[in-house]
């Protein structure tokens, strides 16, 4: 009877090792898994782990919001005894023990999209948000022909990434263009579409002579150019936004959106994914890496170096049909 | 006497706190506030919450709660979505056929949660829970865990501040919300049912007694409660035109605080249509008035976190 014991066991610890030691594992946590964002971070990480022959494993929390459970899921990576972690921080504060915890175990992490307080980790790679704010500003002054009212309206509060992007953009407005008038900057419009379509058609009722409109993410962009459209001023209203779907890529065509800033979620993930691997193997990775942004319009998004950003090869990485 | 003045104050209670709200913003709000247009936006605005707040007053009255709204709301814009994308909508009749489809599909997931809270005697609150992940599951999987872009079809000018033909004066979406109110009106005073439901939800055991099928009634209020959803969905639909399997978290609450504002009582047995409807409006005056006086979303919370305990306790003190 011991010695069956001890043989399932002996069997058990093995097979444990076995499966450690086949395959290098690396986890890529996004913040939601629920956007077209993140699958280009998926598909840019799935490729990554193609070339490197390394196991790519992939889960989020089931709402954008929900720190405590992709706390939970950094802990279960580190229990299931991962190499290697690359995570979107859903909040600057409340993933830094858990990442620490995963450092003290030699499990190198590599945070991207959004930044996190502390230093334990190996590297930061993500878009400089307060420049690309910075971009929209400029791009937004030039429709209007550097004049006009202007409103912006915020995502979510505590949201890092989009609260760059508003802060740079009204930077830039007030130091660069003094004709243009911002004539609402401090309502945010909660966390759903609905939300920030409201918003948008209270505000646009507020402000009938509004010439421009400066939305920071997906959510609200898309939002603002159905209140648009709702109060028969899309199109005569500038609306530049952030973030690409098929969505807003209708809205563009049709001149409703007048541009978005479009970030590179693909490499983000591909560098993310590389950059934990090389961490792993000891080399020495830069601390911080800023991937670039872009500006699309109705001009320009069929160019074929706009398109590889805009539609990263999603199918072919995730074995989508 | 007293019964029918009490009837009376159930109704005026939610009407004369809305005057109070909208009062206070008169005062406060740009004068752009009581434009004719941004009075329409306001009803617009209300007609998701409102059409929801609907059915949730059926299984309300009847002593239930519904937690799966917001999912099923969120799986009809995908499923109208999806089948638009999937036939081309071509035609008128695809388009309402659609829509229907979706209303039927939510209707049979009330029909469900009815079905295993009436046989199997779980409590509500329970079923419900978990129906609301299941629904939104569901959603995520059918959208691919992405918003889903439909064709431009005629469902989208439902919500349409400005309708046309311009005669319509309200959305489409406003009409549809009055007319189903009145009907609900009319089932909750008039009809056997309605009537039932409350026997149902003021005494269990006295509507057994009085040889009442509990089971069925129960189970065609859920159903009923599914249907009402399915319909707010239809108009979440042709407010956003794309099916968001996100779409609508947490909306569920924001009924249950209609209902309640306008004097639904959690432990069953009261609850009107009208008042449901009113409770809907004062939430959206409430987020457009502080969107115009430009008042943080952070004051929002805590003046309707407010409104929903003041409009319980003031119903409370009438009881007394």
């Amino acid at each position: 009877m011991q010695r069956i014991i001890l043989f399932i066991s002996a069997v058990f610890i093995l097979s444990l090792a076995c499966s450690h030691s086949s395959q290098v594992e690396i986890a890529l946590i996004p913040k939601g898994t629920d956007i077209m964002y993140w699958k280009g971070v998926h598909a840019g990480g799935a490729k990554a782990a193609h070339e490197l022959g390394v196991k790519l494993l992939w889960q989020g929390p089931q709402k954008e919001s929900d720190r405590e459970q992709q706390i939970n899921i950094v802990q279960n990576f580190i229990s299931r005894g991962v190499d290697a972690i690359v995570l979107a921080p859903l909040d600057e504060f409340a993933l830094m023990r858990p990442v620490s915890a995963a450092v003290k175990r030699n499990i190198p992490v590599v945070i991207v999209d959004s930044g996190l307080q502390g230093h334990d980790f190996a590297s930061y790679i993500a878009t400089d948000n307060y420049a690309a704010g910075e971009l929209a500003a400029q791009k937004l002054t030039d429709l209007l022909g550097g004049a006009g009212d202007v409103f912006l309206v915020r995502f979510n509060e505590g949201s890092n990434s989009t609260g760059l992007r508003e802060e740079g953009f009204l930077a830039w407005i007030r130091d660069n263009a003094p004709a243009i008038r911002l004539v609402s900057t401090d309502q945010y419009s909660g966390a759903t579409m609905e939300l920030a379509l409201q918003t948008g058609q209270n505000l646009l009722n507020k402000f009938p002579n509004v010439k421009g409109i400066f939305c920071p993410n997906e959510a609200t962009t898309f939002g603002l150019m159905r209140a648009l459209q709702t109060a028969g001023k899309a199109k005569s209203v500038k609306l530049v936004g952030f973030d690409y779907t098929d969505a807003v890529a209708n809205g563009i065509r049709t001149g409703e959106i007048a541009g978005v800033v479009v970030q590179d979620p693909f490499r983000m993930g591909y560098e993310g994914v590389k950059t934990a691997y090389a961490a792993l193997q000891g080399e020495i990775v830069p601390l911080l890496v800023k991937t670039d942004v872009i500006f699309v319009t109705a001009e320009n998004m069929n160019d074929p170096d706009i398109r590889a950003v805009t539609e990263p090869e999603i199918a072919r990485w995730l074995d989508e049909k | 006497m007293i019964k029918r003045l009490q009837d009376k104050l159930n109704v005026l209670g939610p009407f004369l706190g809305l005057i109070f709200v909208f009062a206070i913003f008169i005062a406060l709000a740009p004068a752009s506030f009581v434009s004719g247009y941004n009075l329409k936006t306001i009803i617009t605005q209300t007609v998701i919450v409102g059409i929801g707040a609907l059915g949730m007053t059926f299984i309300i009255i009847s002593g239930g709660i519904d937690l799966s709204v917001g999912s099923l709301i969120a799986l009809v814009t995908v499923l109208i979505a999806k089948t638009l994308t999937l036939t081309g909508a071509d035609s008128a009749t695809l388009v309402w056929g659609a829509a229907l489809v979706a209303i039927l599909v939510s209707t049979f997931i009330g029909f469900l949660s009815g079905l295993i809270t009436a046989l199997w005697g779980i409590v509500p609150f329970i079923v419900t829970l978990g129906m609301m992940q299941i629904a939104r599951g569901v959603a995520k999987w059918l959208a691919n865990e992405q918003t889903v872009v439909a064709p431009v079809t005629g469902l989208n000018t439902m919500m349409n501040v400005d309708p046309e033909p311009a005669w319509l004066i309200f959305a489409p979406g406003v009409w549809l919300m009055i007319g189903l109110t009145a009907i609900v009106i009319f089932v909750l005073k008039y009809t056997v049912f309605g009537r039932y439901v409350f026997v149902l939800g003021s005494n269990e055991q006295a509507a057994r007694l009085c040889g009442i099928e509990v089971r069925l009634h129960r189970i065609l209020v859920y159903t009923l409660g599914g249907a009402f959803a399915g319909i707010a969905g239809v108009m979440q639909f042709a407010n956003l035109t794309i099916g968001d399997p996100t779409a609508a978290v947490g909306l569920e609450l924001d009924i249950i605080a209609a209902v309640v504002i306008g004097g639904g009582s959690l432990s069953g047995g009261e609850g009107s249509a009208l008042g449901s409807i009113l409770g809907a409006l004062m939430m959206a005056i409430l987020r457009n008035g502080c969107n115009l006086v430009g008042i943080p979303t952070y004051v929002q919370n805590i003046l309707i976190g407010s409104i929903i305990i003041g409009a319980v306790a003031i119903d409370r003190l009438k009881h007394k």
